[in-house]
């Protein structure tokens, strides 16, 4: 099981069961640790719904004491595949050597 | 004096006059190396460098790197014991020098290229950056940095200490204000012809330039750098753009900022003591190279309740370049004092009241000024307070700041999203207001008959009687004094 965290205004941002968009960050141990991710996903406050863990913090990083469960049905590219590093890239490596 | 070419010159230094602490046991960067950094800060103690770092070997963390103004005077090659005053004089003058242009070296003289990571490599989750306090939005690699771009017009570079959080192994975020160099540059010139940014970010630069980077001054901060290095800061040309950076920092991070993607960032725990920044999707750097040099040392800034070096540093520069600015407009002032317990908040101006209305002059120039946005209150003593003495200056507002007449404010400014004060419709707008206090006596009272006499043991006694009391102090029966 994987344990996410979201940051929300109000619980009211999290309605159960239905597919929202939500930059969720692992709290799984290791490097990776507090990274984002940009998913669809679907939450439930009934902990044994879904098959991860979503806690919650509000805007000002407080705890919410609600707990969710949560499945992420898939992830939402953020940087547009034109920045990617490529040939502009290696180019100009070459250039400057 | 030259100035230390990068932070392991600085932290021997610290060392050797009792201001860091080396720590060799690990650390954790999941918070436990930001609450060192927090309990630093608040008690005053010395930097902590932190030598093993969980997860990363071969990284280190310094913490506080200039929280004190004992630290500060090190940075600056001065004696820590140097007074605040002294340490102010030296900036000034180092400040007002000629400019003194960087030089720029080849790759294999420069240690930041050590270690380069290219493309996909380049992955930010190799760097130990810190959870800096519990409940943080992310956590924040750039801390104690610069970021470094340039105008693609003029070409001018701009260094500047912008917070940013890692977003992911690729993407950073910033809070980049639009009023600052960068902001202004990137909403003009970049984001609405849809053109990508190039950016360098500089973690662990060496001190002065740190001090560079968030100093208000207009001087281009590489210049400003060589200026109070008092040599030509060595600079080397990055791998992925046409940007040049220290070529002894300790990390470097290249990239672009994306003219038309935003990512969430914070919330973060801020210089006025508070998180209260709301988390916004905010300018966003899409990372392509990382150089580093061996052992790199990433330096850590922890702000919250003072003394943080946010505080400190930025009251320090604050202060005197408006003492810069207000000579430069001829105004007869003996003295300009930003108390880092203010959060920079307050600024304190000394000045010869020879004309009416000069308070008002000074929060004018003050608040209309590049360094308006940062503060809100400008207290105005005469020159027969100390402004460096507390208890004289909240004596003189208490007793000569008439509540009518004398508390100016001024409405609809430029302020921060970092306000605590302030709505939160005004902390997204960056709307501010501002306040004057005028603690001069009006110009139009007769000094005889209207001005009250000061009653203390300075002002009230004769000298042969001063003198003949300080003289038998101890005969009196009181024990010495300090
Ligand atoms: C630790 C620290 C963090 C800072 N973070 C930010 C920030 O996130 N955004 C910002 O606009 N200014 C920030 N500042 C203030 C700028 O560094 C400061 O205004 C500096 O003078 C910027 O230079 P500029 O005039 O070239 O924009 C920070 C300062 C410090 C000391
Ligand atoms: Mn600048």
């Amino acid at each position: 099981m994987n344990l996410w965290e979201v940051y929300v205004n109000s619980l009211a941002d999290l309605p159960q069961d239905v597919e929202l968009t939500l930059s969720i960050r692992t709290l799984n141990e290791g490097k990776y640790k507090y990274t984002y991710s940009r998913v669809a996903a679907k939450v439930s406050p009934d902990l044994d719904r879904y098959p991860d863990r979503l806690q919650v913090r509000f805007g000002r990083g407080q705890l919410s004491d609600k707990k969710f469960s949560i499945e992420i049905l898939g992830e939402k590219q953020i940087v547009p595949e034109k920045y990617a590093w490529g040939e502009a890239d290696i180019e100009f490596l070459a250039r400057s050597m | 004096m030259k100035g230390h070419k990068d932070n392991r010159e600085f932290i021997a230094a610290l060392e050797k006059t009792g201001d860091a602490v080396r720590i060799r046991q690990e650390v954790d960067w999941d918070m436990e190396a930001g609450a060192i950094v927090r309990r630093v800060c608040e008690t005053k103690a010395p930097a902590p460098v932190m030598e093993k770092i969980k997860d990363y070997p071969g990284f280190r963390f310094m913490g506080a790197p200039l929280a004190s103004y004992r630290r500060l005077a090190v940075s600056l090659g001065m004696d820590p014991r140097t007074r605040l005053p002294q340490i102010a004089e030296e900036y000034l003058k180092r400040t007002n020098s000629a400019p003194i242009a960087p030089v720029l070296v080849k790759k294999k003289d420069a240690p930041v290229k050590q270690n380069i990571l290219l493309g996909d490599d380049a992955d930010l989750c190799k760097l130990p950056a810190p959870l800096v306090h519990e409940g943080d939005g992310g956590r924040y690699i750039g801390t104690w940095h610069a970021v470094i771009t340039k105008d693609p017009e003029t070409e001018s570079v701009n260094w500047g200490m912008y917070r940013q959080m890692m977003f992911d192994s690729k993407t950073m975020s910033g809070a980049v204000f639009p009023f600052s160099d960068l902001g202004k540059i990137f909403y003009e010139k970049y984001a609405p012809r849809g053109v990508a940014m190039p950016f360098a970010t500089v973690i662990g630069p060496p001190p002065l330039a740190a001090v560079a980077a968030c100093a208000p001054s207009p001087i281009p901060e590489p210049e400003l750098t060589g200026m109070l290095m008092g040599e030509p800061i060595e600079l080397v040309k990055c791998e992925t753009c046409d940007l040049e950076v220290p070529a002894h920092a300790e990390i470097v991070i290249e990239g672009v900022i994306l003219p038309d993607v935003r990512v969430e960032e914070g919330p973060f725990g801020e210089y006025t003591g508070y998180r209260t920044s709301p988390r916004e999707n905010r300018i966003t750097f899409y990372v392509k190279a990382i150089t580093y040099r061996n052992d790199p040392i990433m330096t850590i800034s922890n702000m919250g309740v003072p003394t943080d070096e946010g505080q400190l540093l930025r009251s320090f520069s604050l202060g005197l370049e408006l003492d810069k600015l207000l000579r430069s407009q001829g105004i007869p002032i003996t003295g300009v004092y930003m108390p880092p317990d203010s959060t920079h908040h307050v600024m304190i101006v000394g000045v010869k009241p020879r004309y009416s209305g000069i308070a008002q002059q000074i929060g004018q120039l003050a608040f209309g000024s590049k360094l308006g946005p940062w503060f809100h209150m400008v207290i105005v003593v005469d020159d027969t307070i100390d402004i460096y003495n507390w208890n004289e200056v909240f004596h003189a507002l208490c007793t000569r700041c008439h509540p009518a007449n004398d508390i100016h404010i001024h409405k609809n400014s430029v302020g921060t999203a970092l306000n605590p004060y302030a709505s939160a419709h005004e902390r997204r707008y960056s709307m501010g207001s501002k306040v004057v206090f005028d603690c001069l006596w009006p110009p139009d009272w007769d000094p005889v008959n209207e001005v009250p006499t000061l009653v203390s043991f300075r002002t009230v006694y004769p000298k042969e009687i001063q003198e003949k009391v300080l003289a038998n102090w101890s005969a009196y029966g009181f024990p010495a004094e300090t």
